[in-house]
């Protein structure tokens, strides 16, 4: 496989990922603001805050509302980050190297693309915003389906895999981050309704609000939600699941090396930092530091898999 | 670029065409009296029973499928979505078997002699000693490359892949208008334009007993293993693009996934002690046969323009070496210049010592000074097209020309004559089309149309069933150009015995 196409798949999948993640995460709070107004702590600002963009928004916009970060991070065409602009360039990279990939992959993408092309510039001309989230899961999910339906196990899978699990695992630990840095910043709310609320309203955001009622029944606590999404490997979208399917990739995509020598790329301290630690142990030595550190060596990893596949001199 | 890759699948069919007909252009699938040609009775009573806004909807979901299928060419200089579709008639243009059968024995008849010509050309060039191709008018030409003499492809093979316009004249004759023998494009859309039809049309698909158009890529990848210059049991081919902003870009992509090969980009390339690499991920893999849509100017820096970035510097050298091939071989250009055409049945005849099948337009050189005089005496009858330009630039079509215009040319021509030659207008033949103008319902309405067929020489000839049939959708319109509105039809070249609906 050509380096230039090993880095265009990688990154397709990052931004499909990406895309994903956008998604959920405006979806959840939207419908959380259905029902309660948000007190004091801004849901809208907190989401700026877990995508890392408080910034670029800033940019463009004088205030955080929810039409603004809706469009911001849905339709956006100035948002290279927006869900429109990631599909664009998923789709983009994939049209450059349609014979690495299933028609039927090609095909679904491209079909997301053409929609998304067609959405409105502002979310309100949308007919139901709820409906449009729906949809949009529903889109990618057909998307993940037909990945795992239709291709081979091969290189191509791999950077795939590789890419999507990467972009999972950064989305995971900075939700994380922005529910115990940013979200509830007072102390006595700690255990209480709003707490157990944002709680749910996270897990929901990662898919695994049911997993969590299956592995701990109904007591949502904060130490069981960080174990859960950091440390357990059995759940989809959690960050252990997503390491231990990069560690296994990248050992796939050494193995096939036709030489006993060659390139091999390891998870490192990305598998140390969450085979060693407990989520008491984690919470007790800072949170938020662990979680910087996670999104670190996700980037690093990611560096690491660039140059010894993807740059071209 | 070549505009035989930028310039599109789509020649310029004004350079022979008028619509201020002098006779009435044949019409394809109905005779004079308006009755169905045999070969097209099924498909036109089909056709005549259906009912136009069915048509109509079927037109729509053709193109509809063109865009959830990523089918699109890129067109320069469009700001906003600079994906096109290339717009597509559910009418197809029938040929039947026998008629079929002389074209493509006059279209590897043809490309034999440009592989010769070529073969000669570049080695001993008996054709120039011998006085019946001047020598300067090869060696000036600006498709003629100093760096190809001397190398030897494979079995003489320079041109593995050809496209040969044709045109049909008011008497129903095929002619051939001109060759494309370095980059030739549009054969993705003959692809494609079958797995539409087969969507839309399956019942009368099968009752026509059509020639199948899906072994081609197989059929490239076979000729182009061939041409692999040292022996390896599995050669590796790969597929060269100038990248995305290409407007074949599509194809491209669609033939290195029809074939299974890898499709690379200059960066993704190294030449090293006269051979050729590709970046993998593994390292460096050896290529032994490039498929390249990229023109000779831009292929290699090192021989050619240096600025260029679309290809890999050492390639020429690589080529010369005898450690990769490229195809079509460098150099194949020269072959299909304007002026050269018009040396094309002498080729045929010098080199197979036979008649041409395929006769070509009447072509003028106006370097010859009693032929100069002939045309300048009738300019407004004549298309004018400068030798050294392609994609229809500086073409001038008598009969539309202004005085003014004409005066111009006429001008242009005495100062440099050999710069241009002259065809007679050619009344191209017309096929029902479906029209869609706003406004009004949807009719089947006749509209002028060319053919490309495409033939790939390897130790035998293939010659794909049928080819890139182009319309020119607009009423009275002669430009197949798809950003002037023109469009393809799917081709159907019928089983022998089918001929008769």
């Amino acid at each position: 496989m050509l380096r230039r196409i090993a880095q265009q798949l990688f990154w397709a999948a990052r931004y499909l990922e990406r895309a994903q993640w956008r998604a959920r995460l405006v979806d959840v709070n939207y419908n959380l603001l259905l029902e309660v107004p948000p007190r004091d702590a801004d849901p809208w600002e907190a989401l700026l805050a877990i995508t890392g963009e408080a910034e670029s928004f800033g940019a463009h916009h004088s205030r955080a509302d929810e039409r603004s970060v809706v469009n911001f991070y849905t339709l956006d065409r100035a948002n290279p980050s927006s869900i429109r602009c990631c599909i664009e360039t998923a789709r983009g990279n994939l049209s450059s190297m349609r014979h690495q990939v299933p028609t039927e992959v090609w095909l679904e993408i491209n079909r997301l693309y053409l929609d998304a092309m067609s959405w409105p510039a502002d979310a309100l001309a949308l007919i139901s915003i709820p409906g449009f989230f729906t949809t949009l899961r529903e889109r990618f999910y057909a998307i993940g389906g037909v990945i795992q339906a239709t291709m081979p196990r091969d290189l191509a899978f791999d950077f795939i895999e590789t890419g999507t699990m990467l972009e999972c695992a950064d989305n995971v630990a900075r939700l994380l981050d922005v529910k115990y840095h940013y979200l509830l910043p007072r102390l006595e709310d700690v255990g209480g309704a709003d707490d157990n609320r944002q709680w749910a309203t996270l897990l929901r955001s990662a898919s695994s609000l049911e997993a969590f009622r299956q592995v701990y029944g109904n007591a949502m606590q904060a130490d069981r939600v960080v174990e859960l999404l950091l440390f357990n490997g059995d759940v989809p979208r959690t960050a252990r699941f997503c390491a231990d399917r990069i560690a296994s990739a990248l050992a796939r995509i050494a193995g096939r090396y036709p030489e006993s020598e060659g390139p091999d790329v390891e998870p490192g301290r990305l598998t140390t930092l969450l085979c060693g630690s407990s989520a008491a142990a984690v919470i007790h030595d800072g949170l938020h530091e662990y979680l910087l550190d996670f999104e670190r060596e996700c980037a690093a990893l990611s560096n690491r898999v660039a140059a010894a596949y993807m740059v071209i001199d | 670029m070549d505009a035989q890759e930028t310039g599109s699948v789509l020649p310029d069919l004004r350079a022979v065409a008028t619509d201020m007909p002098i006779v009435a252009p044949m019409n394809e699938m109905f005779d004079g009296a308006g009755h169905p040609r045999p070969e097209c009775s099924r498909v036109a009573s089909y056709l005549l029973t259906m009912e136009a806004r069915r048509l109509f909807e079927l037109g729509e979901r053709a193109h509809q499928m063109f865009q959830q299928m990523g089918v699109t060419f890129n067109h320069y200089g469009d700001a906003e979505g600079t994906e096109r579709i290339f717009p597509f008639d559910p009418v197809p243009r029938i040929i039947p078997a026998v008629v079929w059968e002389t074209i493509e024995a006059g279209l590897v008849q043809r490309v034999r002699a440009l592989n010769a010509f070529l073969a000669d050309i570049y080695g001993e060039g008996a054709i120039l000693h011998e006085g019946i191709v001047p020598r300067d008018l090869i060696i000036g030409s600006p498709q003629f490359r100093h760096a190809a003499a001397g190398i030897k492809p494979r079995d003489n093979l320079f041109v593995i892949v050809a496209g040969i316009d044709l045109v049909r004249d008011a008497d129903g004759r095929f002619l051939v208008l001109e060759d494309n023998l370095r980059t030739p494009s549009g054969v993705s859309y003959v692809l494609q334009n079958r797995v539409i039809m087969r969507r839309l049309f399956p019942e009368l698909l099968r009752a026509q007993q059509v020639r199948c158009v899906e072994n081609y890529p197989a059929d490239l990848l076979a000729v182009l293993k061939e041409t692999a210059p040292r022996d390896t049991r599995d050669p590796v081919v790969a597929v060269l693009t100038p990248g995305p902003y290409n407007s074949a870009f599509f194809e491209h992509v669609f033939l290195a996934q029809q074939m299974g090969i890898e499709l690379v980009e200059g960066r993704d390339l190294v030449c090293s002690g006269h051979q050729l690499f590709m970046k993998t991920i593994y390292g460096l893999r050896r290529i032994d046969v490039l498929y390249r849509r990229v023109d000779d100017d831009y292929l290699d820096p090192v021989t050619f323009r240096p600025d260029s970035l679309l290809g890999v510097a050492g390639l020429t050298a690589a080529i010369r070496a005898g450690n990769v091939a490229v195809a079509n071989a460098i150099g194949t250009g020269v072959a299909d210049d304007k002026a050269v055409f018009a040396y094309t049945p002498a080729m045929i005849r010098f080199y197979l010592g036979e008649e041409p099948l395929l006769p070509i337009v009447e072509t003028h050189l106006l370097r010859d000074p009693d032929e100069c005089a002939m045309v300048l005496r009738d300019l407004d009858r004549y298309v004018i097209k400068p030798t050294g330009a392609s994609g229809g630039y500086g073409v001038v079509i008598g009969p539309k020309a202004s005085a003014e215009e004409l005066a111009q040319l006429r001008a242009r021509i005495m100062r440099d004559p050999a710069a241009y030659i002259a065809q007679p207008v050619v009344q191209l033949s017309v096929h029902p089309t479906l029209t869609r103008s706003s406004g009004e319902p949807p009719r089947l309405e006749p509209r002028h149309v060319d053919l490309r067929p495409f033939v790939l020489m390897g130790q035998k000839p293939r010659v794909l069933a049928g080819g890139l049939t182009r319309v020119a959708l607009r009423e009275g319109s002669l430009i197949v150009n798809s950003s002037q509105g023109g469009g393809s039809k799917d081709t159907w070249v019928l089983e022998n015995g089918c001929s008769a609906g």
